[in-house]
């Protein structure tokens, strides 16, 4: 049990890094479903990045099961026969493909290390294909830990992801900011520790000091004096 | 019947000459002669600290790129380094200068030391990383070794290293997912090496040259004291040791960091601001940030988990962390 549980937290966290495979992820949206601790969970990873990426939080509402409703009463969402046989023809397609992907898994597997390798890929880069959700804006370098398409958990049905009712949420969203922490001073605060980690990782990483490149987007309005501030043990001058 | 059966014994002899073959060009992988990858790596970590180099660089992640023009001097036993952020905003150029002698816990790791844990156990950077030589390449046009080093438990994540066959300097370095995709990417794209490849004081009109912490510098054998902290922390990754420890400063900031050799995570632990703070699990490129909170005797502390590691590894750390009984 434990250790199925590890798994699935697991998979959520490489979820979250956009590196869970496909069948990782229909196991974890299965799992979700059941098991309102690992939801819990999924939820506060994405507490923590609305609030980073810079969205007023959202805290202890719980709006899936509004939206689910409100996707469940409009008509073209309701379930036909025909969503049934697509539905499975759609589940007989992602078969298909994680068989295909076993296969090619396999053949990968068998020489790891005489692969081309696979550095010269674009670092990170995850192109959420196809999300039609809101464009989201990272203002200061902050990535938030989820990616956008990880949002509609309830179930299978995928056009959920379009039927978010903004407005709605929008409104309650902003009666919930008054009562958090500034955001300004959250990302302040996590520059301010970002510029000392990589202070600390110059000198013990053996990269020399490309640790402090990393710096590089952390730089806000709020967030530049916090920055220098704090190169640590080094001292900076303003050109 | 005759012919096939010469055909066949021909066939044999071109399988076994074949056979030979392979063994003998893929024998010198393996044999002496050439530098192993542990030497290039130990090579590596003396040569960015050691030599003198410039040239510029690119670090790029998740699509971002931006370029960082460097200069590091070696004089009279001291190195003199400024950086520069060639795009976006004007910022500071950073200047610092360090001694040459002074040989911390991640250079000791990488130059292939046991590192004395305590009495009993040493960490070793073999006992977590394999590292495969996978053939040569050309970065910065220059001719390099690629080394693969890979983790050998989920704790941490692996790199691709790209190093300089001449002077043994880092030119390119990949930090690569347990999936095996690229998360961040430093690379040279120019660099000359030597005394006289840039003049430190002319290239960038940086200010002084700022003294880095010399306290955590070690003799052979040593290892940073263990602070004196109100917090214990009850599980590390293997293999990661202290390399620094700053006490609560006059913001209620008390600073760990943390090193495998290769990967580094830092923690903070803030009883100021901790209250204000909400519970935070970020990535910042190939950096994760976990903050959590923890709640003693009606005061409210934020212990923040920040590093180049798994998000596994850091929210494990984050959870390890506790009062010291």
């Amino acid at each position: 049990m434990s250790d199925h549980k590890e798994r699935l937290e697991e998979s959520l966290s490489a979820l979250m890094d956009g590196e869970a495979t496909e069948m990782e992820t229909h196991r974890l949206l299965k799992a979700v479903a059941e098991d309102p601790q690992l939801r819990d969970q999924w939820k506060r990873y994405h507490m923590a990045s609305s609030t980073i990426k810079g969205d007023p939080a959202i805290t202890a509402i719980d709006y899936s099961a509004a939206i689910s409703a409100a996707i469940d009463e409009e008509p073209q969402h309701r379930i036909s026969r025909l969503a049934v046989f697509a539905g499975s023809a759609g589940r007989f397609a992602i078969a298909a493909s994680v068989a295909l992907i076993a296969v090619f898994g396999v053949q990968q597997l068998n020489s790891p290390l005489d692969t081309v390798s696979p550095v010269s890929e674009f670092a990170g880069v995850e192109t959420p294909a196809a999300n039609s959700g809101p464009a989201i804006q990272f203002p200061s370098g902050f990535q938030p830990t989820i990616n956008a398409r990880t949002v509609s958990v309830g179930g299978n049905n995928k056009s959920s992801q379009r039927a978010v009712p903004a407005l709605e949420v929008n409104q309650q969203i902003q009666q919930q900011a008054k009562k958090q922490y500034s955001e300004a001073e959250l990302r302040a605060y996590l520059n301010n520790i970002m510029s000392k980690h990589s202070s600390h990782a110059a000198l013990n990483s053996n990269q020399g000091m490309l640790p402090f490149a990393r710096l590089s987007e952390v730089e806000s309005k709020t967030g530049s004096k916090a920055a220098s501030q704090n190169t640590g043990e080094v001292s900076s001058e303003k050109e | 019947m005759v012919a096939t059966s010469s055909l066949k014994t021909v066939f044999k002899a071109i399988k076994q000459a074949a056979l030979v073959a392979a063994v003998l060009l893929h024998g010198p992988v393996f044999s002496a002669p050439m530098e192993s990858a542990h030497d290039l790596m130990a090579r590596m970590a003396k040569a960015s600290r050691e030599l003198s180099y410039s040239g510029v660089f690119t670090y790029e992640y998740r699509g971002n790129l931006t370029s960082v023009k460097l200069i590091h001097q070696v004089r009279e036993g001291k190195i003199y380094e400024r950086l520069l952020h060639m795009d976006g905003t004007q910022r500071d150029v950073v200047s610092r200068t360090d001694s040459v002698d002074c040989v911390r816990t991640g250079d000791m790791l990488l130059r292939g030391n046991a590192y004395k844990i305590n009495n009993e156990n040493y960490a070793r950077l073999q006992d977590f990383y394999e590292f495969h030589i996978k053939g040569d390449g050309r970065i910065a046009n220059r001719q390099v070794a690629m080394v693969h080093v890979l983790p050998k438990d989920k704790y941490r994540y692996g790199y691709v290293v790209a190093i300089d066959k001449e002077s043994g300097l880092l030119l390119q370095s990949v930090l690569m997912s347990h999936a095996g995709k690229p998360l961040e990417r430093f690379q040279f794209v120019d660099v000359s090496i030597g005394e006289s490849s840039a003049d430190i004081d002319l290239q960038l009109q940086g200010g002084e040259f700022g003294t880095v912490d010399q306290t955590n510098c070690l003799q052979v054998d040593r290892k940073i004291d263990a602070p004196k902290s109100m917090w214990s922390i009850d599980w590390l990754p293997p293999g990661f040791v202290l390399a620094s420890h700053q006490s609560p400063d006059t913001e209620g900031q008390e600073a760990m960091m943390y090193t495998d050799g290769l990967a580094v995570f830092s923690v903070f632990i803030d009883s100021v601001q901790g209250s204000m703070l909400p519970p935070i699990d970020a990535k910042l490129g190939a950096t994760v940030a976990v903050l959590t909170k923890a709640d003693i005797n009606g005061h409210q502390y934020a212990i923040c988990v920040v590093g180049e590691i798994p998000r596994g590894t850091a929210s494990q750390v984050a959870s390890a962390i506790s009062l010291a009984p």
